[in-house]
């Protein structure tokens, strides 16, 4: 079954025509490609209120923040641009391929995406439409192959490309993600806080079940028994070293005593507004995704907030 | 939505008690039976429901003033503000003490003892509970001594079960102790007019004797615990039990001694300012924690929103006055003068052979559900027995000792025992299993409650000021015991 419902009354396809795809480019460089189209943007009359030039250093702006190769083959290089109504998007492949700066194999089809600025989740849901539909190298390799861009058309238009109903939290986790076993020691968290510059870690059980979550915070907490931070004002007990304690304690405290089990937390297909929530409520920056109890990502909040409002 | 069988229960209940206090000749009416019904639900939804019992009780309002079975006025009249002002106030002195580090220099004076073993740990921690619970009250007495208990038992690397149950258990009793202890304390003091000091005479030396065999008990159930403790302690001897420190606690001392020297004297107060009458009964009790934490907000301004917003629990503030509205809906419908009437009708030897029965009614309502709902609700009972002989303000003690100490029978007796629980669990240990509580709660629950009924055989009871004398007529009739 389909993870996430699809919105029938839009189609990918709602927003480039035939005329927006320009099959078996040549031997062509990214800025060239990009520059072409972003003319056929214009030619198609739907133009941007920003001039060609414009539009064209903005894609490219884009492109030295990191390159949008999003899987082998298939590049998205896109902009916000002010003052647009509706998405628009045009399409270029190359059986040869076309050298995209920054990766190591060449790009068979490049979807340019101009998006409007005031409406921030389109990328993300025209991104989760295109790899959709663009399900794996095979299919990728099919559209790169096909001479006629009405068949290109077509495809898109039979295919699944449908935009979701709204992102969610498999739109905005990441997969790489540090955890600890609940077996592990203090001793071992602080060292991994330590040497990945983290304050807040995943702690798994032995199933690999996500069990809780350890912060630096809790640190503390094991410096300072719980009794001592009743008081508001802890400077008459200035002269205690709480960190005495925890040297002499790291190495006999395992996590599951002082891993925390209140955390934000929510399953893939959670839409983002609901992540969002999540973590307001908890005041975290992350929020951990997960199915079946297993761990399968982790939303951060500076990556959350890039991809929202500035990707 | 899952179907949750517990739904059906609920209801069961609700028609079985509706059904009796009819055929019981408890309600005659369908207002009475409605009123019955009410609060057998709302009873029963603190049974089966907990989290949905402020909801309950809501609704129970709403069909008690929509079935003409209360009064919007009599609702908010059957409140019990006065009780709930003075919890509000008692809370926020709790919450200035742990501010001022009082409660933290509490728990530390006993990390910094030395030579302790498992026994004296337990004696002292036993007692502390007691104490604390009686000056304070019973769930901020909880939260200090399982802070201890965590605190010990983490550094010794032991199973805090036990010194958890020991904890709970004499918290429930010393909560009996003194009108502070527990809102039943200061609902029951309040309702039948005594006052401070005369619980100290009436509650406290009960309370005592059954904190030693509660001890006794304990100690000899938790004995492989116990040692265990003692060999633990005795291998940590060089590191001691937590970080080592001096805790100013004067300020807090003096505020906690002050406002329970004020309270103990509150008649006499009440006298010198003539707040006399029933318009103006322990007015001055009520009036002391308002007054004390009035003080101590403006002494410390930038931290009095905390205190009114994070160390008064709203929650439970709330339920009381919904739960008293509609036991006084019990009342008001006559339905507790029938059960009076049954009482003096069906039960022999008058107050005295009562005494047994509302211990037992009491010990076993409140193992089951919160123990200030049967007080709430058995109140206008012996309320109404006091005003046919004063004799039976026996029953008021007997009302509080079985609220208190029933709470030891299970895990969801008492305010206390629940806290504990979710701090085991927060702390990271499953809680305690039901049938691991009951046993010994039972052994607890009975020995208690049977010591108080020999205490209150025994030795004479202070009465309110306020009962009625009786009229020798109809009581000689009807209740020759009470000559005898």
């Amino acid at each position: 079954m389909e993870r996430v419902k699809r919105n029938a009354d839009i189609r990918l396809t709602a927003f480039f025509g035939v005329g927006d795809v320009s099959p078996h480019c040549g031997e062509m460089s990214r800025d060239e490609i990009v520059r072409r189209l972003v003319g056929t943007v214009y030619r198609s009359g739907r133009v941007p209120p920003t001039g060609i030039d414009e539009t064209v250093a903005a894609v490219l702006k884009r492109e030295t923040d990191g390159s949008t190769v999003i899987m082998d083959g298939l590049a998205l290089p896109h902009a916000r641009i002010e003052g647009l109504a509706e998405p628009r998007v045009a399409i270029a492949t190359s059986e040869r391929g076309i050298v995209w700066p920054g990766e190591d194999s060449a790009v068979h089809v490049v979807f340019l995406l101009l998006i409007p600025r005031d409406k921030p989740a389109l990328y993300l849901q025209i991104l989760r439409a295109l790899t959709t539909a663009l399900k794996d190298d095979a299919t990728m390799r099919t559209v790169a192959a096909m001479t006629n861009a009405g068949d290109i058309y077509r495809f898109f238009e039979s295919g699944k490309a449908y935009l979701p109903r709204y992102i969610t939290a498999a739109d905005i986790m990441s997969r790489d993600f540090i955890t600890l076993r609940d077996t592990d020691t203090l001793q071992t968290c602080v060292d991994t806080f330590i040497s990945n510059h983290l304050s807040e870690v995943a702690v798994l059980d032995r199933d690999g079940d996500l069990k809780g979550v350890v912060r630096a915070g809790e640190l503390l907490r094991v410096c300072l028994p719980e009794y001592l931070l009743w008081m508001n004002d802890l400077s008459p007990i200035a002269n205690f070293e709480p960190f005495a304690q925890v040297l002499e304690n790291e190495r006999r405290t395992w996590l599951s005593e002082i891993l925390v089990k209140e955390f934000p937390s929510v399953t893939p297909d959670t839409p983002a507004i609901q992540v969002a929530g999540e973590m307001t409520r908890f005041k975290s920056s992350k929020c951990y995704v997960r199915e079946g109890g297993k761990l399968v990502g982790v939303v951060r909040l500076p990556k959350f907030l890039n991809k929202i409002f500035r990707e | 939505m899952k179907f949750n069988p517990k739904v059906l229960l609920l209801a069961a209940v609700v028609a079985l008690v509706s059904l009796g206090g009819w055929f019981g000749g408890l309600a005659s009416g369908f207002t009475q039976c409605v009123t019955l019904a009410v609060f057998a639900g709302v009873i029963s939804t603190t049974l089966f429901f907990w989290e949905r019992r402020v909801a309950a009780a809501f609704l129970g309002v709403a069909i008690l003033i929509a079935t003409h079975a209360m009064t919007l006025q009599s609702i908010l009249k059957a409140t019990e503000l006065d009780i709930i002002f003075f919890l509000v106030g008692m809370m926020i002195i709790v919450g200035v003490l742990k501010d001022l580090g009082f409660l933290t220099w509490v728990i530390q004076s006993i990390i910094n003892r030395k030579n302790m073993n498992g026994v004296s740990f337990t004696a002292i921690l036993c007692v502390l509970s007691a104490v604390l619970a009686s000056v304070v009250d019973e769930v901020s007495s909880i939260v200090v001594v399982l802070a201890l208990v965590f605190q010990v038992c983490d550094t010794l690397k032991l199973r805090p079960h036990p010194f958890v149950l020991m904890a709970v258990m004499a918290t429930n009793i010393g909560s009996s102790a003194t009108m502070l202890g527990n809102p039943v304390g200061i609902f029951i003091g309040n309702k039948a007019g005594l006052t401070f000091a005369q619980f100290l005479v009436g509650a406290t030396p009960v309370a005592m004797v059954s904190l030693v065999a509660t001890l006794f008990i304990t100690v000899f159930w938790f004995r492989k615990d116990i040692r265990s403790m003692t060999l633990a302690m005795a291998r940590h001897r060089r590191m001691g039990l937590g970080p080592v420190l001096k805790i100013p606690y004067k300020t807090g001392l003096f505020i906690l001694l002050s406002t329970v020297s004020v309270i103990a004297f509150h008649h006499e107060i009440e006298h010198a300012l003539a707040l006399g009458g029933a318009a103006n009964k322990n007015a001055f009790l009520i009036m002391t924690p308002l007054i004390v934490a009035g003080i101590l907000m403006i002494w410390r301004p930038h931290r009095a929103r905390h205190y009114v917003e994070k160390d008064v629990e709203w929650w439970t503030l709330l339920f009381f006055m919904l739960l008293f509205a509609i036991a006084g809906s019990l009342n008001e419908q006559g339905i507790t003068q029938n059960l009076a009437d049954s009482l003096t009708k069906h039960v022999s030897g008058g107050p005295r052979g009562m005494i047994p029965l509302v211990l037992l009614i009491a010990s076993l309502g409140s193992a089951f559900v919160d123990n200030i709902v049967f007080v709430a609700a058995f109140t206008p009972v012996i309320q109404a027995l006091v005003e046919r002989a004063a004799d039976y303000s026996v029953l008021w003690w007997a009302l509080l000792f079985g609220a208190c100490f029933g709470g030891n029978v299970t895990v969801v007796g008492s305010t206390a025992n629940i806290v504990a629980s979710g701090l085991l669990e927060k702390h990271g240990h499953h809680p305690i299993r039901f049938g691991t509580w009951i046993r010994l709660g039972a052994i607890v629950g009975l020995v208690t409650a049977l010591i108080a009924w020999a205490m209150l055989l025994i030795f004479p009871s202070p009465r309110p000021a306020s009962a009625i004398e009786p009229d020798p007529a109809p009581v000689v009739e009807e209740l020759p015991s009470l000559n005898g």
